[in-house]
């Protein structure tokens, strides 16, 4: 699979921002600045990692970052992690712990849902 | 049963785009071998780890250099080494990551030694076992 960052917006103002393949130090930067970038103006963002392959912990760390973000700017927030995601994407967050910090949901649709302002 | 050994040596560029260039070469390595796509995974998540680390801290500021990876498949298990020629091992609080890249090191290596090797910098040996789950 082709490693990938797209935006799209959906209704409702929510961003969806969808990481496909492998994303790593050598992404991270270019998530960061999506996620900036989206969070100027979108409602809510949806964090998709169904297609995701391998993420290590400097993207986890953009993750975490982006969803703090959103709530200091009251947007909505959630991460789709879902059965399609890579066993490193499992794994890292679980043994991180912080797949129960992070606002996840186990489908893209799941997720934009979620990423809604209440 | 595989019983062949096997090593390989990468030397990268301290710079993020080498990082996955030795994920996709240990790959290449374990993937002729009889080891499931799970210990795969787990194996390329710790070495991204160690590699990240090493290009993160080694060299500050931008400073060049190289970090030097090595392989080897024995037996059942799979020994890696990093080791960059860095500022060396130091208390830090620049990190820019979690602080959780040793910990998810340690949760999926059989063992971990961190040391100052000869000619500075700093080294870190990883054995991984190949046979089952890892950790």
């Amino acid at each position: 699979m082709e490693n990938g960052i797209d935006v799209e917006r959906v209704a409702g103002g929510i961003d969806v921002l969808t990481l496909r393949g492998e994303h790593d130090l050598s992404t991270a930067t270019d998530v960061s600045r999506r996620i900036e970038s989206a969070l100027e103006s979108a409602t809510g963002l949806a964090i998709d990692l169904s297609e995701t392959t391998f993420i290590d912990s400097a993207v986890l760390r953009v993750l975490i970052t982006a969803q703090e973000r959103a709530a200091e700017r009251g947007a909505g927030f959630a991460i789709a992690v879902a059965d399609s995601s890579g066993h490193g994407v499992h794994r890292l967050l679980t043994l991180t712990g912080l797949d129960a910090k992070l606002a996840t949901r186990s489908s893209r649709e799941d997720a934009i849902a979620a990423a809604a302002p209440a | 049963m595989v019983t062949v050994s096997e090593r390989v040596e990468i030397e990268i560029a301290a710079a993020a785009p080498g990082v996955p260039l030795v994920r996709h070469a240990l790959r290449g390595l374990l993937s002729g071998l009889d080891v499931s796509d799970e210990v795969i995974a787990d194996i390329a998540l710790a070495v991204t780890e160690a590699c990240t680390n090493a290009v993160v801290h080694a060299y500050p500021n931008g400073a060049a250099g190289t970090i030097t990876i090595t392989a080897s498949h024995v037996g059942g298990g799979l020994s890696v080494t990093v080791r960059d020629r860095g500022r060396g091992m130091s208390a830090r609080v620049d990190t820019p990551g979690l602080g959780v890249g040793l910990p998810v090191i340690a949760a999926i290596a059989q063992s971990v030694e961190i040391g100052s090797p000869d000619g500075g910098g700093t080294e870190m040996r990883m054995r991984f076992a190949l046979d089952g789950p890892a950790g």
